[in-house]
């Protein structure tokens, strides 16, 4: 276990950043913390690296109890959102701070540190930009710089803040799948945190998702996309629409739509579907409504239909182009819809 | 950047460059003008008035006025004072801002407060507060006479005073520079293994450095400048007490003109070399920017 944390709280003044937090996370894993902002994820980050104080809980770093360590002596690497480079200084001398800085008797000889900062700028592919400064760099090359400054002190354990948040989204995704690859390569531990769903399910082994000081849930992407464990994970990861629904007798109604049996005590309740669970049909039985918009986006087609007997936004269906072209379906035209795929949750566990 | 054709009445892409249209010259240059004339009549004229006055009667009466004895004591003191001063208020300049800056903690608006306080009250004030502390009647006064420890009317009174007035002048340039820079810096440095000085010394300082040199130079102009609180303390006892500003007034009212222009040049030299260098530091601040150059990866 390469980072561990037991009953970890944080307030700052009133506010409850982390309400009582445990978190293992296994050598070698790519972890992704998500969250939306001020779910307390940056604040936890920051308490495994040292940078912040719990007010209770423990936390293990190797396996040994870093509760109590400076930062200094933790040996994590701490790579910041908006990369945090020392602007003043090269990008070599960056990358070399962590080594400079050793108290002389650990210090590597200067040709020792060159020869690593080579190896590193290699590995980041910035072996042109030695000598420039941080501003003369792009947002992707500094967050490389970043990468490379953190990973000279060969941590065992990388900490990742919104590391990609500052960049375009193809950028993004070229240096989540080049992040993906260094860290199969390297094998170290890392643990990073964001509020983009495509880049946690995309890059991360296991992804934790948070929601106001807690654990909502932990899985594989496939679990939390597939079988969200609360309303929130599935109204959080992916996209959805939210329909009311009634339990009374262990019947299930969701609008007209027929009753389906489901056991449990009388409630009103709240049903979560994503756009492509959503079947769309020009023929009962199901839902009526009438198509209000239709948008295509790249390979897929957005139709919003408006429900009969409902005020509420429209519900959205997705469908590949093909079927689309199969179906089609044009503004204004009734249709009925049904659910082939839904989540059933209390309706006050509202985002 | 992809091609977009804007559509009509469409905004212009950003960056686009737009057709000029005519300025309103007639605006423009009475404003220039006004500016113009203002600074000519109130900084510019007594400016050259000061430097022709001091060498109205030749040069040679210039350099006695300077190497006058007395003139001499207080250009030396003078220096004294913003020797000791200028360092004081620079370690807690630093301090100050350091902690406003970084650091979260109850009663912090109250400090930013407090550091403007010198520039709130009246020089003069400041001294009388000096004098009510320190005086022969003042809270520790009688202490201090016991231990025979002068502060009024002596050297020490006139560099309290001075760290007094100038004291915001360091903190204030630092403030808002290190609060935009942020701690994200001097955290990773800290994640990098370094001890809390060398991420101060090699981190912090060198992203200061320019808004320090400049309130640095500010600190140095107004401690050799100050009058009114220095005035208060220092009892104005020639070649002991009496700085540059002091004695400047005394030849003044002694009708020697010539020599209190003389001494006065000096001090508006300071200015003009504190301008120089602030533009010199100006130039300096803003970093090398250069387009970033294409790498393989993004």
């Amino acid at each position: 276990m390469s980072i561990a944390v037991h009953g970890i709280k944080k307030r700052f003044g009133e506010f409850v950043a982390l309400a009582d937090i445990d978190l293992d996370v296994a050598t070698g894993q790519l972890v992704a913390i998500l969250g939306p902002s001020g779910c307390g994820k940056t604040t936890l980050l920051r308490i495994i690296a040292g940078l912040e104080t719990p007010d209770a809980g423990r936390v293990f770093l190797q396996g040994r109890e870093a509760t109590d360590l400076p930062v200094q002596k933790r040996r994590v690497g701490f790579v910041f959102q908006n990369y945090a480079l020392f602007r003043h200084m090269t990008v070599f001398d960056n990358i070399a701070f962590g080594l400079t800085v050793r108290p002389r008797r650990e210090r590597p000889p200067a040709a020792a540190i060159r020869a690593k900062v080579e190896e590193l700028l290699s590995l980041v592919q910035l072996e042109w930009a030695a000598e420039r400064r941080p501003l003369q760099l792009s947002g992707g090359q500094r967050q490389r710089v970043a990468l490379a400054r953190a990973l000279a002190l060969e941590p065992q354990v990388l900490l990742l803040d919104e590391p990609f948040g500052a960049l375009d989204t193809q950028v993004r995704q070229e240096l989540r799948r080049w992040l993906r690859r260094l860290h199969d390569a390297l094998h170290f531990t890392s643990l990073f945190v964001t509020h983009d769903q495509q880049e946690a399910l995309e890059v991360a082994d296991a992804v934790v998702v948070m929601h106001r000081g807690r654990i909502e849930q932990r899985g594989s992407p496939e679990e939390i996309y597939d079988r969200p464990g609360s309303g929130f994970v599935h109204r959080f990861v992916g996209s959805s629409n939210e329909l009311p629904a009634e339990r009374r007798g262990g019947e299930l109604t969701i609008g007209p739509l027929p009753p389906t049996s489901s056991p449990g005590p009388d409630a009103r309740l709240a049903v979560v579907v994503r756009p492509q669970d959503v079947a769309i049909g020009r023929t009962g039985p199901g839902w009526p409504g009438r198509v209000v918009a239709v948008r295509v986006v790249g390979p897929l087609v957005h139709v919003d239909v408006a429900l009969e007997g409902g005020n509420r936004d429209p519900v959205v269906a997705e469908f590949e182009r093909e079927r689309f072209r199969r179906e089609s379906v044009a503004v204004g035209d009734p249709v009925f819809i049904n659910l082939v795929r839904y989540g059933l949750y209390a309706p006050d566990e509202a985002a | 950047m992809s091609i977009v054709r804007d559509g009509p009445g469409s905004a212009p892409a950003p960056g686009a460059v737009r057709p000029r249209r005519p300025v309103r010259g007639l605006a423009r240059s009475l404003l220039i003008t006004a500016a113009l004339i203002y600074l000519v009549l109130f900084l510019i004229l007594p400016f050259v008035i000061v430097f022709g006055q001091a060498l109205a009667h030749g040069l040679a009466t210039y350099w006695a006025a300077l190497v006058d004895p007395m003139a001499v004591a207080a250009i030396r003191l003078t220096l004294t004072v913003a020797l000791v001063a200028v360092p004081l208020n620079l370690v807690f300049g630093v301090a100050a801002a350091w902690a406003v800056a970084k650091y979260e903690f109850r009663g912090k608006s109250a400090l930013v407060t407090l550091i403007d306080l010198p520039f709130a009250v009246s020089p003069v004030i400041s001294g009388l507060i000096y004098v009510l502390l320190f005086g022969a009647h003042g809270w520790f006064g009688p202490w201090l006479a016991a231990h025979d420890i002068k502060v009024m009317f002596a050297v020490p009174g006139i560099v309290l005073a001075t760290v007094f007035v100038t004291f915001p002048l360091v903190a204030r340039e630092l403030i808002p520079l290190m609060q935009s820079q942020g701690r994200d810096e001097e955290e990773t440095a800290l994640s990098l293994g370094a001890t809390g000085w060398q991420t101060f010394v090699r981190v912090t300082l060198p992203n200061i450095r320019f808004g320090l040199l400049y309130g640095v130079l500010l600190c140095n102009a107004r401690a050799m400048g100050e009058f009114g609180a220095v005035s208060v303390v220092s009892g104005h006892i020639r070649g002991l007490t009496n700085t540059m500003p002091l004695h400047i007034e005394i030849l003044y009212n002694e009708y020697n003109a010539t020599a209190a222009f003389a001494v006065a040049s000096l001090l508006a030299l300071l200015a003009l070399v504190t301008l120089v260098a602030r533009a010199a530091l100006e130039r300096q601040a803003p970093e090398l920017r250069r387009k970033p150059l294409p790498g393989p990866l993004p």
